[in-house]
């Protein structure tokens, strides 16, 4: 019995890629958040000051944390702030990936283009983001413009160069096939590579998102004039007056907000790409509905205009 | 058997093609030396025509000339003609089916096969109807199957789509690069029978690249025999056109004589060279 029950611990925790059911899954997580917490409950245990493991100066006790609740939602405007620091973030980021893609799509497609601009490439990947900060103030003031520009600059680049690279990975047997079904350049690209690689794409851009959603708090956490609001600029406010509590509160809210925002883009990308991640692709067939009266339209101005004598003999062959 | 007219060019013809990557450098490679063939225009019939060679004898890069696709095209000398004229580029004239699954992942199997028609900017409907039609002659339903992804399909099915994708343009010229190479042997012999079913329907001239003999004296009317690499045309040969299903005739005495006389044949010609 008792070594049975050794040979089952073992075979399920100690046996490479056990399968784990979802709900498993979940338990053991809810395990590590209720152990952590136990942890934070017992180092912060007492009620005078010297009796705790863990002074509340450096760590409050949960219920002191989650005491401030009220005060963070209602005195500070959680909701307000949480908001604010997400439009910097999307704006930023849309901006970002409405010049990137494009230009990402156009190098992955014509390497001389990218030759051309991967100096530019490698200096924004690699360009130290505390020292563009104060530079974006220079160029675009104090408000909002310097930190939506901020996240541009600091994601622009990696979405050229996971665009380009998408496209690049997507195999030149797909091209050969196209062509050879008599597809124009433009359409290949349109209609083959750029779907193709959409997927890879997206995945990577869901990524960088997670790490723009952490460069704004550094962008908010930079006071000039009399601007205000956002996640990062409220963390400053705390620090100053030793709020201790609110700043814990805001460390937790932070990945609640991100795995929102995270499985809710996840959801997108299961809904748009049916054939990666199965599913009946809500949004997919939602993008085609939208795009069939577009696609008569081309085909009334295309069908009829190319479709001269020696179409209308191919038209004829293919009834 | 019909005569060519005279005043038809040939369909496909080869005058001393040669293809050589990286001339003048220490990795020069050619690839096919000295191709020179002649495939006729046969009124109201298309021909097919066999290309059988070891692995890395140029066979694809004789099909990829044909079809226009780069590096292959241009040739490096020599004149490559398709119905008179020297190619220039690809199109859906000489469509392709590719020995790799290249369905497009993205695209159902209706949208994969209509995919050259949307290209021509042919209204919806008309190509669904026609899409609808090609999936049913393939083989496949058109009901449960039209609306499947291509990674829910298997390989055979998959190659099912990739051949009416192509056969749906009505091209002049087909070209097949071992389609059937990565199947099991049943299903092999199924698409055997099914493509000389809808061969005879579409009146193409069928350019078909196999290493297996069997394939090759079951599906073709004529043989080409290359060489090792650089590959060139070594024999061309007659043989007649399948006349029962792939299971039965390639049992027959008569087709197994064949086979290995091809066999010889080729190891004969392995050694000389």
């Amino acid at each position: 019995m008792n070594s049975s029950f050794l040979d089952r611990l073992r075979r399920d925790w100690l046996t490479l890629r056990q399968p784990t059911t979802r709900l498993q899954a979940i338990g053991l997580g809810m395990t590590c958040v209720l152990l952590s917490l136990a942890g934070w409950w017992f180092l912060t245990l007492g009620t005078v000051a010297e009796s705790r493991i863990v002074g509340p100066l450096t760590l409050p006790s949960p219920a002191e944390t989650f005491g401030q609740f009220s005060n963070l939602w209602n005195e500070f405007a959680l909701t307000r702030n949480v908001l604010v620091t997400l439009r910097r973030v999307s704006i930023g980021f849309a901006l970002a990936l409405a010049v990137g893609i494009p230009i990402g799509v156009a190098a992955g497609c014509f390497p001389r283009i990218h030759a051309f601009l991967s100096p530019l490439i490698m200096l924004g990947r690699n360009v130290p983001l505390a020292a563009v900060l104060p530079l974006m103030i220079f160029v675009f003031g104090a408000g909002e413009k310097n930190k939506v520009m901020f996240i541009f600059v600091a994601s622009v680049a990696f979405v050229i160069s996971d665009a380009a690279r998408a496209i690049m990975d997507v195999s030149a047997r797909y091209i050969d096939t196209a062509y050879t079904l008599g597809a124009s350049r433009w359409q290949t690209i349109t209609k083959v590579l750029l779907p193709l690689a959409a997927p890879t794409i997206f995945s990577a851009c869901r990524q960088m998102f997670g790490l723009a959603f952490g460069y704004i708090m550094l962008a908010e956490s930079i006071k000039i004039a009399d601007e205000v609001g956002g996640l990062g600029y409220q963390i400053q406010i705390f620090q100053r007056r030793g709020f201790r509590e609110h700043i814990y509160l805001i460390i937790l809210v932070i990945p609640i907000v991100a795995l929102v925002i995270d499985q809710t883009l996840a959801w997108v990308q299961r809904q748009l790409f049916p054939h990666v991640y199965g599913g009946d692709g809500v949004l997919r067939t939602l993008v085609r509905v939208v795009l069939i009266p577009w696609e008569h339209l081309k085909s009334l101005v295309f069908y009829r205009k190319t479709s001269g004598l020696p179409l209308a003999a191919t038209e004829e062959r293919l009834k | 058997m019909s005569q060519p007219s005279p005043a038809r060019p040939h369909v496909v013809e080869f005058r001393n093609v040669v293809k050589t990557y990286n001339a003048g450098k220490a990795e020069e490679f050619t690839a096919i030396r000295d191709v020179s063939f002649a495939v006729e225009d046969l009124v109201d019939k298309g021909e097919f025509v066999c290309v059988l060679g070891p692995s890395g004898c140029g066979k694809s890069t004789i099909l990829r000339l044909i079809a226009g696709l780069e590096p292959q095209h241009p040739a490096t000398s020599g004149e490559v003609l398709v119905l008179g004229q020297p190619v220039v580029g690809s199109g859906s004239d000489r469509g392709m089916v590719f020995q790799d699954y290249t369905s497009f992942d993205h695209r159902t199997v209706l949208e994969n096969v209509t995919f050259g028609l949307e290209c021509l900017h042919m209204p919806r409907t008309q190509r669904d109807e026609l899409g609808r039609e090609w999936i049913h002659k393939m083989g496949l339903n058109v009901t449960t199957d039209a609306h499947k992804y291509p990674h829910e399909l298997s390989g055979g099915m998959r190659q099912r789509v990739a051949i009416a994708r192509t056969l749906i343009l009505k091209p002049r010229i087909i070209l097949m690069d071992e389609p059937f190479g990565a199947l099991d042997p049943l299903t092999r012999l199924n698409m055997q029978d099914l493509l000389v079913k809808l061969w005879k329907d579409v009146q193409a001239t069928v350019f078909f690249i196999t290493h297996s003999i069997e394939e090759a004296v079951f599906l073709g009317d004529r043989v080409y025999l290359m060489s090792n690499s650089p590959g060139t045309i070594l024999e061309e040969l007659r043989i007649e056109p399948a006349s029962s299903p792939a299971h039965e005739m390639q049992r027959q005495p008569k087709f197994l004589e064949a086979v290995y006389d091809i066999r010889d044949k080729i190891m004969k010609l392995e050694s000389k060279t």
